[in-house]
């Protein structure tokens, strides 16, 4: 290749990269600096002045019993469903992972919840799981389990039930998506040796597919340590903060509290509690790149 | 263009740590030319579909006069106010005019233009002067908001009419709160009887009680359900502050009001979803028919006597004080944004909001409106009305008001809704409760 025809490749790609460098500029760089200089200033809705503070703001949230709390509630909850989350995905995207009739249909309908935006899906079992009107508790009637969804020792099972629910087809996709490029050939000489289904899934399958199942898990954990959504619509965080998440948390000190300096504080340090686990992903995703 | 990328991102980055002035001018929007378009926010429920028929009304008419349309933007009842936060922290023009409360005015104020033509005679006092802060009349009167007992009343009057029954609601009684109460007509019970009737009317202690649970409590994580605490808490003789403005909720009476919620819940005599309950779950609630009576927002009357809305129940509900005798009251309200670029225009609906005839449409439409001769003039559309007037005088009470009484609100329900359900050491939840109360006071 010319030079000139390489500076002009060079040239194409910043300009194609462009848009996507200014969307970045905009809605990710700007509102993320504004942010984390916002934690650094006293600003409320009653003193939209916002006199500087400094470290006040992490001081007073490293010290709030009620953050520590929720902090410790994500990042149990994270941790629950990301594991049950993948380990049923892995198993869903086996199952599907043959010929059957009426695949296509069934894997419409497995997608189905992720197509649901959380806060809706929050909204639809608040009516469904009502124990006055609700179909799921007339149905659990009807079979003699008088059972109440919302009651404090079960909301939240329940609301780690939704989370599967609705997000166990995300770790299905992601890994259903590396079985399609999953080496076959591996699997029938191992089948040949006299392998069996478990060992081949224990010894081949597993090993060769945990980059995919790494990322598929990475991702999930990352967005259910944000989960707001579903949580905040069935109750808001209570009973009590019993189920008030980080960006529960957040949310309420900004626009309950108005106390956007210490809402601010307390983004950042999300922020920066899970930034350094972003090269471990890096990593892992280009180590995998480099094994033949 | 490496060198660009970089150089772009820095820019963005660095303007990113600058100091925000903001939307609509620091200095507060502009009076603008008295036409045109004017938006407005309100929340969906009663009070939106009251307000939406104002609006028609004003557009078909005055407003073409006043060479103004209104556009009216409903939010979701739970984030309105947090949304308009947003807005008003980002000093937004979006804009003109805002739907508060006389517990968030003084959060608001600085946000807000004060208003300086409003015919207070028309209004119940209470409500104009809840809308105050620091002498300024921050927002117009729409709704005043109290609370009621909305009961079964064909299941009271049976129980009063029936020996058998009286026998064995005096045995219930003892049981529940340990004294052999006689069974009330709904308008004289104290907060012992509303708690005997819980019982009554449960069949887990009552086998042949009609309905499954005597009543539902609306114990959510939730500002709003502070409010109806609060009804017990004054019910049992206590209060946010004492005489000389100092947190009051680690005190006996706190403790009573308490002891009324956690001994009804863990008792089993409310619905167990009552921990997740609210307004609508409180509705539904008693429109299905589970559920004899609650303590609910005067709003939630009207339905469950229409018989398109509520068939199981439309006919049999009436309406009673709270009992203990105590009701809060707030206003919900319309103000001006400080921000807005078109005040003169927004001033001229707030003008026609503000007359009777507006407010007959409100209530016609389903809004309960803050003008006594408006809601006499209507009592025929919703019996509620006459009520609400007695109820206000009578029984009505005011939170202190105060800069972050809305975050008092807030933080009342995160302290409290565990002890309310029996999760949380009632005693360690009060104390939480009043210190915290005692650093939002000013």
């Amino acid at each position: 290749m010319s030079a000139s025809t390489q500076a002009g490749a060079g040239r194409a790609k910043w300009v194609l990269a462009s848009p996507l460098i200014v969307f970045a500029a905009v809605f990710v760089a700007f509102p993320l600096f504004q942010g984390i200089q916002t934690s650094f200033y006293g600003l409320t809705l009653q003193d939209p002045a916002a006199p500087w503070v400094g470290w006040q703001n992490f001081v007073d949230l490293f010290s709030s019993p009620n953050f520590l709390k929720a902090a410790r509630f994500t990042v149990g909850f994270a941790l629950v469903v990301t594991t049950i989350e993948t380990v049923l995905g892995f198993a869903l995207a086996l199952l599907m992972n043959r010929a059957f009739p009426g695949k296509k249909v069934i894997f419409t309908f497995l997608l189905l919840p992720i197509m649901i935006a959380p806060a809706l899906l929050g909204v639809m079992f608040r009516l469904l799981l009502n124990g006055d009107i609700g179909l799921v508790p007339a149905l659990l009637s009807r079979v003699g389990l008088d059972v109440s969804l919302f009651a404090p020792d079960t909301i939240v099972p329940m609301i780690v039930l939704l989370d599967i629910l609705q997000w166990t087809p995300f770790t299905f996709l992601i890994i259903y998506a590396g079985l399609q490029s999953f080496p076959t050939d591996l699997v029938e000489a191992a089948q040949i040796d006299g392998a069996g289904r478990w060992r081949t899934l224990v010894s081949i399958t597993l090993p060769i597919m945990k980059p995919i199942i790494f990322a598929a898990v990475f991702l999930r954990l990352i967005d259910a340590i944000r989960t707001f959504d579903v949580i905040y619509v069935l109750t808001a965080g209570g009973p009590g903060t019993s189920t008030t998440t980080l960006s529960i948390f957040v949310y309420k000190t900004a626009f309950e509290s108005g106390n956007f300096g210490l809402a601010a504080a307390a983004s950042t340090v999300i922020m920066v509690a899970l930034i350094p686990l972003v090269p471990v992903l890096v990593k892992r995703i280009a180590r995998s790149e480099k094994r033949p | 263009m490496k060198k660009i990328a970089v150089v772009v991102l820095a820019t963005v980055a660095v303007a990113g740590c600058s100091p925000s002035t903001g939307g609509g001018g620091a200095s507060g929007g502009a009076s603008g030319s008295g036409t045109g378009t004017v938006k407005m926010v309100l929340w969906p429920g009663p009070e939106g579909d009251a307000m939406s028929k104002v609006v028609e009304q004003y557009n078909a008419g005055q407003g073409k006069t006043d060479k103004v349309k209104i556009e009216m933007t409903l939010l979701s009842r739970q984030d309105t106010f947090s949304k308009e936060a947003t807005l008003m922290a980002a000093k937004s023009s979006d804009q003109d005019i805002y739907f508060v409360a006389s517990y968030n005015v003084g959060q608001f104020a600085a946000s807000l233009d004060p208003l300086t033509n409003v015919d207070a005679s028309n209004y119940f006092p209470v409500a104009v002067d809840g809308l105050k802060y620091q002498d300024k009349q921050y927002a117009l009167p729409l709704d005043v908001s109290n609370h009621f007992l909305l009961y079964r009343k064909d299941l009271v009057d049976a129980l009063l009419a029936d020996d058998a029954q009286r026998a064995a609601y005096r045995a219930v009684a003892l049981k529940a709160v340990g004294q052999e109460l006689d069974p009330k007509p709904a308008d004289e019970w104290s907060l012992d009887d509303y708690k005997a009737m819980a019982a009554y009317f449960t069949v887990g202690t009552n086998s042949k009680s009609p309905t499954k649970y005597g009543t539902i409590l609306q114990a959510k994580n939730l500002l709003y359900n502070t409010m109806i605490w609060n009804d017990v808490l004054w019910g049992s003789g206590g209060s946010w502050t004492d005489d000389s403005g100092k947190a009051n909720l680690d005190t006996p009476q706190a403790a009573k009001a308490l002891k009324v919620y956690s001994d009804i819940y863990t008792n089993k005599w409310a619905s167990p979803d009552s921990s997740q309950a609210e307004f609508p779950e409180t509705q539904a609630a008693l429109k299905s028919g589970n559920t004899a009576f609650a303590l609910q927002w005067s709003a939630g009357f009207a339905e469950l006597n229409d018989p398109a809305k509520s068939p199981d129940v439309a006919g049999k509900m009436a309406i009673a004080r709270v009992p203990g005798g105590k009701t809060h009251v707030h206003a919900l309200a319309v103000a001006l944004n400080k921000y807005s670029g078109n005040k003169a225009a927004a001033t001229k609906f707030m003008d026609f909001i503000a007359t009777p005839a507006a407010m007959t449409t409100y209530a016609n439409a389903g809004g309960i409106p803050a003008m006594p001769a408006v809601l006499k003039d209507r009592a025929s559309i919703n019996p509620a009305f006459t009520m609400i007037s007695e109820s206000i005088e009578k029984y009505g009470y005011a939170e202190p008001v105060f800069p972050q009484t809305f975050q008092a609100y807030s933080k009342l329900a995160e302290d409290l809704s565990g002890a309310w359900v029996g999760t949380t050491d009632p005693a360690a939840a009060l104390k939480t409760a009043n210190d915290n109360l005692q650093s939002l006071l000013p």
